[in-house]
């Protein structure tokens, strides 16, 4: 890549030939800049500012008047954060929830994508497009599906009515159980594809070795394939654990009165409340929430399968 | 396959192992002692593949036992099931008397040193090489020992901290031979051990491996599909092709005696003149050779039937090339040198005979100067004697 390839001849040609390294990122840092940046400088903004009854529902940041310009900071959508224990409990509980649904996903997620690395080669394409499947369907469908299944009259409650196991219909919607259901069924693909890439690159000669080095099957999965999918394991973990984290539609639709969730806050505070900026100052204190899981992430990949022998050791 | 043509079939292994006064032991010729690994009559099948097709073979402690042949022809399958990856789909392993039928490979008193060595990416030198005992739940003083030990037979001691990505392909080659020898194995299997180091690189080692052999003591089956390298490494080889075992002897027995036109051709180059038995005496035979336009005269018996298909092998170092017949040698044939490879230590030459065949002839160059030697143009006499010529079944 160093000498550039012929790109053209002319002078435009040799400096986007030298260039063409920092045009390469540019693109993606555009992209970045345009559609996350911007929108959430605006976020940024509107929750520094004070709510007004108005259209928008916020009064301006700023305001040039006889060559002086006002500029008004409102740090008490923040403090409001703090002062009211509703938003606190809301972000430790999404982000149990979120943790919790994760590691179940992980649980479920990482025997299927073992089981589709390992199977022949013809067959896991086929498996794969299972596990994208539910994509093609609206992801409202089907949690309104979930619906028709849990509530008491059922699928689920009216076959095991039917079969004489329970007399009375259980509790299953608008419950913490629902809530879960929902975000390892829909989070579910997100672990297992990244789980799967990594897995597929697993070099069976390694598997062999451990064997033949004296490993019963159990001691080279945990010696061998699970450091070496560290990196899947995480990357699936951050897929499913982030968004998860803002989940809405899930709680809304499937969780109960005291499911409280940043993200059905968040919802209340812009559509019920029209609390503009406190709405805002919920989404950046969240944003700051998940930057830390994402810097965790960051690091792991910069590091190539670092520290991973430390496993080695606890075995 | 072809077969011998009997008559000077049997190799110079006459003698009973009693008068045997050499160094070496030679165990596969004491009918009474017990083989180390026996492999009877084992096939794979994928599918309706056979990739090894009803092979057996007898390996004796100690032996230092290559299986040659080309890419395919099933010799990592074969190890592979030493190893227990594969299970065998007919026939039985024994190894040091247990049968190995249903044993997986991490119960097996076998290691193995992989092609791609296949070296734990995760873990430091020090840790791959402890991998093994670890397994066994060893004493971690006696691991640390025996690692360290391990480091400096191999040369690594420097390098025990490093990662496998952190290392030259001869380094990671040293690893992989160290971790598999330091469960001090029965029977170690190495797959093309060498394959991916360069020609000097492998020169050197293969000495060393069989230094690390000997002073081990360790029965070593070395897969290769390099016959130089089989006939410096092995005390006995087996030449592989299509699935089954064509044959075994010591890299003397397969050069100077091969039992096919297969087996001649696939070790160093050889001449191979088809033709049919025309005298078959007590003690000598003629075969007359059409396509060379001579008779070649044999010195012992074939004990074939004459009119029989036959091919005579004769290796070109076995070939005198001369400017004018001595009369000497009971074959003799002219030619016109064709072309001549200069290779330092020896010259090959292409000559081409007045039927039309070309025949390769080695010279060794003991001249720094190259005056007297044919060049392409030039008359010449070959001959060779009564036994140079091996006889191989059509
Ligand atoms: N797991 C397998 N499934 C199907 N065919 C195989 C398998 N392993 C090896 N083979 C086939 O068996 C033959 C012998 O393979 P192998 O033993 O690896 O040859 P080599 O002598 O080059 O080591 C090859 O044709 C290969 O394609
Ligand atoms: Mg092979």
């Amino acid at each position: 890549m160093s000498g550039g390839g012929p790109l053209g001849r002319g002078a435009l040609g040799r400096a986007l030939a030298r260039n063409r390294r920092r045009l390469v990122i540019a693109v993606p840092l555009l992209w970045l800049g345009l559609f996350f940046l911007v929108p959430f400088l605006y976020v940024a903004k509107i929750s520094l500012s004070v709510p007004a009854i108005a259209r928008p529902p916020y009064l301006p940041l700023w305001e040039w008047k006889d060559g002086t310009l006002d500029l008004s900071l409102n740090f008490g959508n923040f403090l409001f954060l703090i002062q009211d224990r509703l938003y606190l409990a809301a972000y430790l509980e999404s982000l149990r929830i979120a943790a919790i649904s994760t590691l179940i996903t992980l649980l479920i997620g990482y025997p299927m994508a073992y089981a589709i690395a390992r199977s022949p080669a013809g067959r896991r394409n086929l498996l794969l497009m299972l596990v994208i499947l539910p994509f093609w369907t609206s992801f409202l469908l089907r949690v309104y599906a979930w619906i028709g299944f849990l509530k008491s009259n059922g699928v689920i409650n009216n076959t095991l009515m039917a079969l004489g196991l329970i007399d009375t219909p259980l509790v299953l919607m608008q419950t913490d159980f629902a809530v879960y259901l929902g975000i390892v069924y829909t989070y579910l693909p997100f672990m297992i594809l990244p789980l799967y890439a990594n897995l597929a690159r697993l070099d069976g000669a390694l598997l062999e070795a451990s064997a033949d080095l004296g490993a019963r099957p159990l001691t080279t999965f945990a010696t061998v394939t699970l450091p070496l999918s560290a990196r899947g394991i995480v990357a699936g973990c951050m897929l499913v654990f982030i968004p998860a984290v803002g989940e809405f539609v899930i709680p809304a639709l499937l969780g109960g009165p005291d499911t409280l969730m940043i993200g059905a806050v968040l919802w209340n505070e812009f559509f019920s409340n029209r609390d503009w900026p406190v709405a805002s100052a919920v989404a950046v204190v969240m944003l700051l929430v998940l930057i830390l899981p994402i810097m965790l992430l960051r690091r792991v990949q910069a590091a190539p399968e670092a520290d991973a022998s430390k496993a080695e050791d606890a075995a | 396959m072809a077969q011998t043509v009997p008559g000077r079939t049997a190799p110079p292994q006459t003698t009973t192992p009693q008068t045997v006064t050499s160094a070496v032991p030679r165990p596969w010729e004491d009918p009474a002692a017990t083989p180390f690994v026996r492999v009877e009559g084992v096939t794979k099948r994928f599918g309706s593949f056979t990739a090894v097709q009803d092979v057996s073979l007898d390996i004796y402690r100690g032996e230092l036992f290559c299986l040659l042949g080309g890419s395919g022809c099933g010799k990592s399958t074969l190890l592979r099931m030493l190893a227990g990856f594969e299970d065998v789909s007919a026939g039985r392993v024994i190894i040091d008397g247990r049968d190995q039928t249903g044993v997986p490979p991490y119960l097996r008193d076998t290691n193995m040193m992989f092609q791609s060595y296949a070296l734990f990416p995760h873990l430091s030198v020090e840790k791959n090489i402890a991998y093994g005992l670890r397994r066994e739940g060893l004493p971690r003083a006696e691991i640390a020992t025996r690692v360290t030990d391990m480091l400096s037979l191999v040369q690594m001691q420097g390098f025990a901290a490093r990662r496998p990505h952190q290392l030259s392909g001869g380094q990671r080659q040293r690893v992989a031979l160290a971790r598999a020898l330091v469960k001090r194995p029965k029977l170690l299997l190495l797959d093309e051990p060498l394959g991916a180091l360069d020609r000097k690189l492998r020169e050197e080692t293969q000495l060393e491996l069989i230094k690390i052999q000997q002073s081990l003591g360790i029965t070593f089956i070395v897969v290769t599909h390099d016959q130089e390298e089989a006939m410096t490494l092995s005390t006995r080889l087996g030449v592989m092709t299509e699935g089954r075992i064509v044959q075994t002897g010591t890299p003397h027995e397969i050069y100077e005696f091969p039992r096919s036109r297969f087996v001649a051709d696939f070790i160093g180059s050889v001449n191979l003149f088809d033709g049919r038995i025309a005298v078959d005496g007590t003690d000598s035979a003629t075969i007359a050779c059409p396509g060379a336009g001579m008779d070649i005269h044999i010195s012992h018996s074939v004990a074939g039937t004459v009119g029989q298909a036959v091919t005579v092998a004769i290796r070109p170092e076995k070939i005198e090339m001369l400017a004018s017949p001595s009369g000497t040698r009971p074959n003799a044939v002219e030619g016109r040198v064709e072309e001549v490879a200069y290779m330092g230590n020896l010259s090959v030459y292409h000559v081409r005979l007045d039927s039309g065949m070309i025949v390769r002839v080695n010279m060794s160059n003991r001249s720094r100067y190259d005056d007297d030697v044919p060049r392409p143009g030039a008359s010449v006499v070959l001959e060779w004697d009564g036994s140079a010529g091996v006889v191989l079944e059509g």
